[in-house]
C-alpha cells in the first residue's frame, strides 16, 4: 500500500495530437515511404490496388503490414505506446476507436477535416457510416474506408433443387434451413451460422438477428437493452437454428463459412457484402451465377429490414508518424471516390463502399450484380451501430461469451442475456 | 588452505536474477494492484480490485480447476505411456533407433502446426475423420461440438504431442539400470513385473518423478494448440487459465491489471500443485532408496 502513490506517478496518459488545418490533402511525395498497419483481409486493397496507384499519383511508396483482425487494435496501440512508432497510417476497427483514442494512438483530425471538407469530399461519405466510423466525443479521428454491413446470401441452385423460396423472415429462414438440411441428407446444409466466439463473427450473427427482430444493443440514452424481447428472440433463433446449420456453428469462422458457401455446401449465409464479388468469381466459387442476395430477414413484430454496421473500418493517422503530410494526403486520397470504387470492385480486396457516389454508381452495381439492391438498402438505411467507447471490445467479447454459452446449451438464453445486461450495466454506468 | 572467493564474482548472477526474476515479479505485482491497460500501465492504485475482478470473470475460476484437471491427467497419462513405450524400446534392444525417432516427431513439430493439422482432421465437414466417423455409423459426429468432447480432444492431442518427451527421458533412465541386476533377477526366477518393480523402478524412479513434474508444468502451460483448435470454446469448456489470462490482457480492453492478478493467482495454484507433487516425489524416492 505504501508504494501506491509512487505507482500512480508512473502512470502514462495517452495524449492526442491534432493535425494542422494546413496539412495537405494531396501533392507529390516522391520516394516518401508510408507504413500502413492494416486488417489482414484488406491487404490486397492496399498492396495490390492502392500502392501502385499511389506511386503513380504522388511518387510515394506504401509499405503494408497486415495484422489478424483480432489483434489489429492491440498492435496499433502497442506500436504507439511502446515508442516504436513504426507506422504512419492505421486501418482501424470503428468499435476499437475508443480504445485507440484513449491510448493516444490516433491523431485528432477534426480541424483538418473541417478546413478541407470540400477537398476531401466529406459530403460524399455515406451518412450511415461517416459519424459512426470517425466521430468520438465530438472529435474526428479518421476517414471512412470500408462500409461493412451484412446481407443474406443464398444458393439459388440449392433453393431450386429443394423447391424453397428465399426467406424474408427469420421463421421462413428456419423452415428453409430445416428442409434443405433434412432433404440433402448431409450433402448440403440449409444454413451456415458463423459462430466462432469473437465479436467479429458470433457477434455479427447475433446482432443480425437482433436488428431483424427490431432490437438494439443500446437504447437512445445509451443504456444496454440486452434482455429486450427482440434480444431474447434473436438469441433463441441462434440456438434453435443450430441443428439445421453446417456443423458446428461455434466452430465456424470466416474461412469455414465462406468455403462452405462458395463450394455449394451451404444454402444461406449472412455475411459481408463483398461476398458478392467472391461468389461471382469463377476461380474462387462453384456457385458463380447461381446465387442470390436479400436484405437480412425480419422477425417478430418488426417488418422493416435493417442491417448492422458489422465491423467497418476507417483510416487514421498514428500520433507517432514522422510523415504526417504524406499520411494526411494518403487518407484523403485513399477514401476518395475513384479509389473507393476500384477497391470496392476488386474481388478479394474485402472492401465495401464508404461513399454514396460509389454505392450509387453503375460501376459498382455491375460488379456486385444481384446484391446491389440489399447493399443499397442496408447502407442507405439506418444500420445498427456497435458501441465504440473505450472498453467496447471487452463488452462485446463478454456478450459473445454469454451467447456462446447459450448456443452450446450450457446455460439458458435468458440467463446469458441477463449476465450480459449486468456486465454492460456496470461498465456503462 | 582455503581461498576467499571475491564477492563481486556473484554480481553477474545477482544482476541476472534481479533482471529476469525480481523486476518482472515486482512489475507484475504492481500491475495487479493498479488500474492498468495496455495503453496505460500503472495508471492508479486500486488495491485488491483486480483480484475481485479476476474472480468475477465467469471464465477464470472454472479455468483454474480445468487447468489443474488437465495438467494432472496429462502428467499421469503421458508419463505412464512414455514409460511403457521406453520399456518396449529397451526390450527390443539397441538404441533409440528410427522407431524412437519417429516417436519424437510430435514433440518436434511446432504446436501451431499440430493444432492446424488436428483441426483439419477434426473438421466436421470434409475433415480427415469425418469419413471415418461416417463409416462406423457416426455420421455428423463432431467431438469438438460439445464441451466435454472438446476437452477430451485437447487432452488426447496434448498426450499425443508430449508423450515422446516422457519416452525420451524414461528411455535414458532405463539405460542406467545395471544389466547384471536384471540378469540376476531373471536367474532367480523373478517375473518381469517383479523385476520391474524391485530392480528397475528404484533405479529410474527419481527420473520418472522429474518427468511427472515437468509434464505437469507443461500441462498447465498449454496454449497454442488450444487457441488453434477450440479458442477456449465451445462456451468456456476449454478455457484454461493461460488462455483466459491472454484474453483478459490482450483482447477486449487490454485489462493488464486484472490479467496480472489472474497470473499471480494462477502462479499460486501451479506452485501449490507442483509443491504437492514434488513432496510426493521426495517421499516416493526416499521409500525406494
Amino acid at each position: 500500500m505504501a508504494f501506491a502513490p509512487a505507482l500512480a506517478a508512473c502512470g502514462s496518459e495517452g495524449s492526442t495530437t491534432a493535425l494542422s488545418t494546413t496539412a495537405p490533402t494531396g501533392g507529390r511525395f516522391d520516394d516518401v515511404t508510408l507504413k500502413l498497419l492494416v486488417n489482414q483481409p484488406h491487404v490486397t486493397s492496399f498492396r495490390d490496388v492502392l500502392a501502385p496507384k499511389w506511386k503513380d499519383a504522388t511518387g510515394g511508396i506504401l509499405e503494408v503490414t497486415a495484422a489478424p483482425y483480432d489483434q489489429l487494435t492491440s498492435k496499433q496501440i502497442l506500436d504507439v505506446q511502446s515508442g516504436t512508432g513504426e507506422f504512419d497510417v492505421f486501418d482501424y476497427f470503428y468499435f476499437g476507436l475508443g480504445d485507440l483514442v484513449e491510448a493516444g494512438a490516433l491523431t485528432d483530425l477534426t480541424g483538418w477535416i473541417d478546413a478541407n471538407g470540400d477537398k476531401i469530399g466529406t459530403s460524399g461519405y455515406l451518412k450511415s457510416i461517416y459519424d459512426p466510423y470517425t466521430l468520438l466525443d465530438g472529435k474526428r479521428y479518421g476517414l471512412p474506408y470500408d462500409g461493412d454491413v451484412h446481407i443474406l446470401f443464398y444458393n439459388a441452385e440449392l433453393f431450386d433443387r429443394y423447391k424453397v423460396a428465399p426467406p424474408t423472415t427469420w421463421d421462413e429462414y428456419d423452415d428453409v434451413a430445416a428442409k434443405i438440411t433434412t432433404d440433402a441428407k448431409g450433402s448440403a446444409y440449409g444454413a451456415i451460422v458463423s459462430g466462432q466466439q469473437v465479436p467479429m463473427i458470433l457477434g455479427c450473427s447475433y446482432i443480425n438477428r437482433l436488428t431483424g427482430y427490431g432490437g438494439n444493443l443500446l437504447d437512445a440514452n445509451g443504456k444496454p437493452e440486452l434482455t429486450s424481447d427482440a434480444s431474447v428472440a434473436a438469441l433463441n433463433h441462434l440456438v434453435k437454428v443450430s441443428p439445421a446449420a453446417l456443423p458446428t456453428p461455434l466452430q465456424i469462422g470466416f474461412d469455414q463459412a465462406n468455403t462452405a458457401f462458395l463450394s455449394g455446401q451451404g444454402a444461406m449465409l449472412d455475411t459481408w457484402t463483398d461476398m458478392a464479388l467472391r461468389a461471382e468469381d469463377p476461380t474462387a466459387s462453384k456457385i458463380a451465377g447461381k446465387w442470390g442476395a436479400l436484405s437480412l430477414p425480419v422477425g417478430g413484430a418488426n417488418t422493416t429490414p435493417r442491417t448492422a454496421l458489422d465491423a467497418g473500418f476507417g483510416l487514421g493517422i498514428s500520433t507517432a508518424t514522422k510523415n504526417q503530410d504524406a499520411a494526411s494526403a494518403f487518407i484523403a486520397w485513399a477514401t476518395a471516390a475513384p479509389q473507393n470504387l476500384v477497391v470496392s470492385s476488386t474481388p478479394g480486396a474485402g472492401i465495401d463502399p464508404a461513399r454514396g457516389e460509389v454505392l450509387d454508381s453503375d460501376g459498382y452495381a455491375k460488379v456486385v450484380t444481384k446484391a446491389i439492391g440489399p447493399i443499397r438498402e442496408g447502407l442507405n438505411g439506418n444500420p445498427l451501430v456497435w458501441p465504440k467507447t473505450a472498453g467496447a471490445p471487452q463488452l462485446l467479447q463478454g456478450l459473445v461469451d454469454q451467447i456462446a454459452l447459450a448456443v452450446n446449451g450450457t446455460q439458458t438464453v435468458q440467463q446469458s442475456l441477463e449476465n450480459s445486461q449486468n456486465q454492460w450495466d456496470k461498465a456503462l454506468a | 588452505m582455503s581461498q576467499r572467493v571475491p564477492r563481486w564474482l556473484a554480481a553477474p548472477a545477482i544482476a541476472g536474477v534481479a533482471l529476469l526474476l525480481v523486476y518482472p515479479t515486482i512489475y507484475l505485482v504492481a500491475l495487479a494492484l493498479t488500474k492498468s491497460s495496455l495503453a496505460k500501465p500503472l495508471n492508479h492504485f486500486t488495491g485488491l480490485d483486480n483480484f475481485s475482478g479476476a474472480f468475477a470473470s465467469p471464465a477464470f475460476t472454472p479455468s483454474l480447476w480445468k487447468s489443474t484437471i488437465f495438467a494432472v491427467v496429462v502428467a499421469v497419462v503421458t508419463t505412464l505411456l512414455g514409460l511403457a513405450i521406453a520399456v518396449l524400446l529397451r526390450h527390443r534392444g539397441g538404441g533409440f533407433g528410427v522407431v524412437g525417432a519417429l516417436f519424437l516427431l510430435p514433440l518436434v513439430t511446432a504446436p501451431v502446426l499440430v493444432g492446424v493439422a488436428w483441426k483439419l482432421l477434426l473438421a466436421p465437414v470434409g475433415g480427415g475423420f469425418a469419413n471415418l466417423f461416417k463409416a462406423i455409423g457416426l455420421e455428423g459426429f463432431n467431438p469438438l461440438g460439445s464441451g466435454v468432447g472438446a476437452f477430451v480432444v485437447l487432452l488426447v492431442i496434448h498426450v499425443w504431442q508430449w508423450t515422446p518427451f516422457a519416452t525420451l527421458i524414461a528411455f535414458a533412465a532405463l539405460g542406467v539400470v545395471r544389466p547384471e541386476l536384471l540378469e540376476s533377477a531373471r536367474i532367480d526366477g523373478a517375473t518381469p513385473w517383479r523385476t520391474f518393480t524391485t530392480v528397475t523402478w528404484p533405479a529410474i524412479a527419481p527420473s520418472i518423478w522429474v518427468v511427472v513434474v515437468l509434464e505437469l508444468v507443461i500441462g498447465y502451460k498449454v496454449f497454442d494448440v488450444l487457441v488453434v483448435i477450440t479458442a477456449g470454446g465451445p462456451g468456456f469448456s476449454t478455457s484454461l487459465s493461460p488462455f483466459v489470462i491472454y484474453q483478459t490482457g490482450l483482447r477486449g480492453s487490454f485489462d493488464m491489471g486484472t490479467a496480472a492478478a489472474q497470473t499471480l493467482v494462477f502462479g499460486v495454484v501451479v506452485g501449490a500443485v507442483a509443491t504437492v507433487v514434488t513432496a510426493l516425489r521426495a517421499r516416493a524416492v526416499k521409500a525406494d532408496a
